[in-house]
């Protein structure tokens, strides 16, 4: 029982943390979109002002596939282990 | 006091957090948005005024100054007419005075010449008595005879009478 | 008593000002308040106050619905204060203020939307103002409404709602046949995709403000743990607690919050507009006017048989 109920929650654990390798993804992207807007930037100073705008929301719709890894990892932390516990526990008195 | 899950969905949330949201766009259509709106109208309506003001009064000022300036060119040919009428006053009056002055240069002259001729009468006259007189005396000197003078005198007059007609 | 017109309108200003503080100052009076007692990290909800037994679901009054009613209060008093006095020759800040975000809101919505849309720039101002808002509450220590899931989820729904409604102005057919664009085999991914919409809006501003609140509950439970393992009196007092936070705050709260507030407003805009099929709506039109020319027509020939 214990051990199960551990192995659940080292689950949820190790899941969290695999789910924040989504954040490589996003990095990535947003340093290129950086480098090309600072490039657009040099190339063209007098159109800073719309190339930062551009690349700041572009960033932050970037960024949305590093937060659903994110909230998936708060999932796995905060409601998982609860939840998948409860489940056990009721699966269990059910069989026995 | 219990707390929600960190992610947790609840319908009736949900529902008023949009009713939230429609309520906070009305409040800003109504307080914040038609306020500034009226007064942006307000004062582009001023300024369109202000502008139509302005062009009404540069219109007024063009035509003035057309005006003006029609006047002023009629000023100019009224200037140049006067003076060329005064001038030609000027020269008719010149020649008038001219005129009447060389017209009472010949009368006078006239005058003095008529002058001249009565007080050369005059003259002769007095001269004719004076040789009618001296030759009276003289007759008597030279004849010295007792002649009724009053024979006398007829004859003489009658002399120089001639010398008279003789000389004119 | 008489009140003189200057004495008058500096008195409705000091009241508007306090409408504008007085939220926020019972926002933090409740979190005092209610604050439960907790040792180390604590990462969790809203807190509940009241639980309404409803249909589905019970209805729960939370610490995010207060503050973010808190919140609407404030943005009402704002307005009021900006627009109190306002007149066709400026002659006070607040009506620049005013003025000014009235014609961003305005020329963005125009660059971003179209000149047909003009009607949505008071919605873009009320996304932009409550979204910001509710993050800057953070600023005050309070528990800030944008980190609930519900509150986000609702306004992405409305979004939804309006983007479906302009969606279905080129008529439902089209609306319909949008569904199958390349082939009609491309159908079940062209809805999850119309599915995901609210969905990614919804999970990008709860994830960028719930992972500030995150990673400054870690910090400061990490920054507690060092002084707390500090000899003697320098460990009662948890000082480094002090500055620190304030420079992650910086980021996580102030350029984080307006960015999403920013973000979600344009994102609004561009799927509304984008989403609004221009030419067959237009063609709908024509046929609906055609349509009326055509009945109006038949009237008068009914009337002339007459």
């Amino acid at each position: 029982m214990e051990l199960a109920i551990g192995l659940i929650l080292a689950g949820c654990a190790i899941g969290a943390g695999l789910a924040l390798i989504a954040g490589i993804g996003p990095g990535i992207g947003e340093g290129n979109a950086v480098a090309k807007a600072c490039e657009a930037i040099g190339r063209q100073p007098e159109s800073a002002g719309a190339v930062r705008t551009t690349m700041f929301i572009g960033c932050a719709i970037a960024e949305t596939t590093g937060l659903y890894g994110f909230v998936v990892g708060l999932l796995l932390i905060f409601y998982a282990p609860k939840a998948f516990i409860n489940l056990f526990i009721e699966t269990i008195g059910k069989i026995g | 006091m219990q707390t929600l899950d960190i992610i947790s969905i609840n319908i009736w949330n949900i529902l008023i957090s949009l009713v939230n949201l429609l309520i906070i766009f009305l409040i800003l259509k109504k307080l914040l948005f038609k306020p500034v709106k009226k007064v942006l109208d307000q004062r582009q309506g001023q300024v369109g005024k202000l502008y139509d003001d302005a062009k009404t009064a540069k219109e007024l000022a063009e035509k003035e100054k057309e005006q003006y300036d029609e006047k002023l060119a009629m000023a100019h040919d009224e200037a140049v007419e006067i003076v060329s009428a005064a001038k030609e006053r000027a020269e008719r009056m010149g020649d008038e005075i001219v005129d009447e002055a060389n017209r009472k240069a010949t009368g006078m002259i006239k005058r003095a010449d008529e002058e001249i001729a009565q007080q050369r009468k005059k003259a002769m006259n007095e001269i004719k008595e004076d040789i009618s007189n001296i030759s009276v005396d003289i007759a008597e000197k030279v004849i010295e005879r007792e002649i009724d003078e009053r024979d006398h005198k007829e004859l003489i007059d009658k002399f120089i009478n001639e010398i008279g007609e003789d000389d004119e | 008593m008489r009140l003189n017109q200057k004495t008058k309108h500096k008195i409705v200003d000091g009241l508007l000002i306090c409408m504008m503080i007085l939220p926020l100052a019972a926002a933090i009076v409740i979190k005092v308040l209610t604050q439960p007692y907790s040792e180390g990290m604590n990462i969790t909800g809203a807190l509940i106050f009241l639980e309404i037994p409803m249909p589905f679901q019970p209805l729960l009054i939370t610490e995010a619905q207060i503050n973010s009613w808190l919140v609407m209060i404030s943005i009402t008093g704002l307005c009021l204060f900006l627009t109190h006095g306002i007149k066709a020759v400026p002659d006070s800040k607040r009506q620049h203020i005013a003025e000014m975000i009235v014609e961003k809101v305005d020329s963005m919505v125009r660059e971003n939307m179209g000149e047909m849309f003009m009607g949505f720039s008071p919605f873009v101002a009320a996304i932009m103002a409550l979204s910001a808002f509710s993050s800057l509450l953070t600023l005050i220590g309070v528990f800030p409404p944008t980190s609930d899931l519900n509150i986000i989820a609702g306004w992405a729904i409305l979004v939804f709602i309006l983007i479906t409604y302009y969606k279905l102005k080129g008529g439902l057919w089209n609306y319909i046949k949008g569904f199958g664009d390349p082939i009609f085999v491309m159908a079940p991914m062209n809805v999850i995709s119309e599915i995901a919409t609210p969905l990614s809006m919804t999970f990008r501003h709860f994830g960028n403000v719930i992972s500030g609140v995150v990673i400054s509950a870690l910090l400061g439970s990490a920054l507690s743990g060092i002084t707390a393992k500090l000899p003697g009196l320098l460990g009662q007092i948890p000082f480094l607690k002090i500055g620190i936070p304030a420079v992650l705050s910086l980021y996580f709260d102030i350029f984080s919050g307006c960015m999403q507030a920013f973000i979600f407003a344009s994102l609004t805009m561009i799927y509304i507009s984008t989403g609004f099929p221009g030419e067959a709506y237009e063609k709908r039109m024509k046929r609906k006017i055609e349509r009326a020319k055509k009945k109006e027509e038949a009237k008068r020939l009914a009337e002339l048989e007459k």
